[in-house]
């Protein structure tokens, strides 16, 4: 019956170029080690043996899905920001939910709203280490943004500020990356006044500032730019 | 009812990498609980509850099947616990609950992880996976990063400092030098730290350091827990399990802003809030506080009967993978009001020598965080030192706290998602 087919509407999958990537990672053993290493249940208890030790990929590519939130992620690659709102007590979700979470609403459906691109720092911090897919990035500053009169905040990188004058109630303004593909990294928050940093002692400056060149440093030395 | 008690428990050292096999350390772990528990046979041990947090880490699923038939408990009922960091202590208060309701006597923990098998950045990935995967991870902050946050807000909030943080990463790294368990004290040795040297480890996440930052760690830990009449039979200074606890929030913390399923619920906690600073629709837990660790203290404190937690508790273990929770628990836990967790550090309260001393094993960055076996490490610290055993199992007089009579172990996982609270008393 039609209406259970799945028709495409949109394509810009990468799936085929990727499952070459997901291939070669497949879990199978492709090289090994073999070390000595202490064994013992306690510090003062320590004998050595000898473990080997085989590189074992995994590799996967996933096709998921963002359910019915999907129009908030259309959203971000048409340049609109979209929260949700609940038609029984008026709260504002952004990031949105499709059911109201207020116990008195029992989960209710709520409606798409569009939010405007003004919001205020609730907290934040700055990374000078992270995971893998962002390592590259270091340093940035990572935020919790109140967009509009949204009840949550959103987590979302600012940029264009130096990142010792971020501060908690900084107005920023929510802009969109050119290139866009539905990833919530196609959006960004800017300064949209002029910060008034934390009272930070002359030591703590220094050490951000340090700490800070450190990371560049090493971002540089690993992932150079083309 | 029966009542519950520990009646035995075991660990290995918390290292990183370490290079046996899971169910070896496991294994390891249990051997060193024999070490006290000489009439325990295999075939006692009714049913298990095990905790391991990571499919991914482990490269494997349902890794307790593995261990289970490893420890020659086939047959028995085996039974997993998953949620995050609080696995393990989920997994205590599972085992608790098998037996308060009747179903079993004689209960098995068993707790692990192996962390080591991956990169340092994709460990961090890979933890972060059990942060909601649509948002908050997709702008890559991870765990380092939403804590960091955290932490930052309640900077602003109560004037928490960075030298409050280097006091808490001193006192717990100290602490783990006496304990022939922990990773600081394997890859460290035995000299003592000062702030200095917090300061000169390397930022993270402002405000964190390295030295502010949970190990990630190998290891396991096995507790054994009985009714009251099969408790007889293994030992004559069982500790009994006299109050537990079970809280949840929100999956991503920059929900806790407006969650109306707290409004009410605290109205002291609401009314603290600083008179400059707009008021968010749900001012507690807000982003400061962390709700899951005071819902499930309040239940185990009606359980226990404890009315003024801070007198009468005299041992505390808390989960601090990052400084900043171990004063937001102080709060949250009820040992301090909203905003002056801060004094207890300050104030030496929570030294080993101190009124309250929490952490004695060294915690998450001094006795490590193989997270499965994390805060059954925690508890088994709380366990001897309730005992009275630091000195047999240690090595250490020093450490031993006087006479302790009733201890409290806090886990939590996610970013204060879910958490857990047991009341232990001799
Ligand atoms: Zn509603």
């Amino acid at each position: 019956m039609d209406e259970f087919e799945e028709k495409i509407i949109v394509d810009k999958s990468v799936l085929n170029e990727w499952k070459k990537w997901a291939r070669k990672g497949d879990m199978r053993v492709k090289g090994y080690k073999i070390v000595e290493a202490p064994r013992g249940d306690r510090v003062d208890r320590i004998s050595r043996e000898r473990f080997m030790i085989v590189e074992r990929p995994h590799a996967v590519v996933y096709q998921h899905s963002f359910g019915l939130l999907s129009r908030f992620y259309e959203g971000l690659i048409e340049g609109k920001l979209y929260g949700t709102r609940c038609p029984k007590c008026g709260l504002k979700y952004l990031p949105p939910r499709t059911h109201c979470w207020n116990p008195s609403c029992k989960l209710e459906e709520t409606e798409w709203i569009e939010m405007p691109t003004e919001g205020v720092i609730v907290t934040y911090t700055i990374m000078a280490f992270s995971a893998t897919p962002f390592l590259p990035e270091l340093p940035f500053v990572l935020a919790y943004v109140k967009v509009g009169d949204a009840a949550t905040a959103l987590p979302i990188q600012v940029k264009e500020i130096d990142p010792i004058d971020v501060h908690i109630g900084l107005k920023v303004k929510i802009k969109f990356k050119e290139e866009r593909v539905g990833d919530l990294m196609d959006i960004y928050a800017v300064p949209a006044e002029k910060p008034h940093p934390p009272p930070r002692s002359k030591e703590e400056i220094e050490w951000l500032k340090r700490e800070l060149k450190i990371v560049e440093e090493w971002v540089n030395k690993h992932f150079p730019k083309k | 009812m029966t009542r519950v008690a520990i009646v035995g428990a075991g660990m290995t050292r918390f290292d990183r990498p370490r290079r046996e096999l899971q169910e070896e350390m496991v294994a390891e772990a249990m051997k060193n609980m024999w070490e006290d528990l000489p009439n325990l046979e295999t075939k006692d041990i009714d049913a298990a509850v095990y905790s391991y947090f990571s499919d991914h880490l482990e490269q494997q699923l349902c890794f307790h099947w593995i261990i289970h038939d490893y420890l020659g408990l086939s047959g028995k009922p085996g039974y997993r616990v998953e949620s995050g960091g609080a696995t393990p202590i989920d997994a205590i208060i599972n085992a608790y609950m098998f037996i308060k309701s009747g179903v079993f006597d004689l209960v098995l923990v068993a707790g692990w992880e192996k962390m080591g098998e991956v990169g340092t950045a994709k460990t961090n990935e890979f933890i972060a996976m059990a942060s909601d995967t649509d948002w908050d991870f997709m702008v890559g902050g991870y765990y380092n990063g939403y804590y960091a946050a955290l932490e930052v807000r309640r900077m602003h909030l109560y004037g928490d400092t960075i030298e409050d943080l280097a006091l808490l990463s001193v006192k717990n790294h100290n602490n783990a030098i006496y304990n022939p368990y922990a990773q600081w004290r394997a890859k460290h040795g035995t000299s003592k730290i000062t702030v200095d040297d917090v300061y000169k480890s390397r930022l993270i996440s402002y405000p964190y350091r390295t030295m502010n930052i949970a190990e990630i760690s190998d290891g396991a830990a096995v507790m054994l827990l009985a009714s009251e009449e099969v408790a007889k039979k293994y030992t004559d200074t069982p500790i009994w399990i006299t109050g537990v606890g079970l809280g949840n929030d929100s999956m991503r913390p920059g929900d806790r802003t407006g969650n109306p399923a707290w409004l009410g619920l605290y109205p002291e906690d609401e009314e603290i809030w600083p008179k400059e600073e707009p008021k968010p629709l749900t001012p507690y837990p807000e982003m400061a506080n962390f709700g899951a660790f005071r819902y499930a203290a309040d239940m185990a404190y009606k359980m226990a009967g404890i009315d003024n937690p801070r007198k009468e508790i005299d041992l505390v273990e808390i989960f601090n993978p990052y400084d900043g929770v171990e004063l937001a628990a102080y709060e949250d836990l009820r040992f301090a009001k909203r905003g002056e967790g801060k004094t207890l550090i300050r104030e030496g309260i929570t030294e080993r020598w101190g009124e309250l001393p929490v952490n004695t094993s060294g915690g998450l960055y001094g006795q490590g965080h193989p997270v499965g076996a994390t805060s059954i490490g925690q508890a088994i610290t709380l366990f001897w030192q309730l005992r009275e055993e630091i000195y047999k199992k240690w090595g250490s007089q020093q450490a031993q706290i006087p006479s302790p009579r009733r201890a409290l172990i806090h886990g939590h996982g996610g970013t204060g998602c879910q958490a857990g609270v047991v009341i232990m008393e001799r």
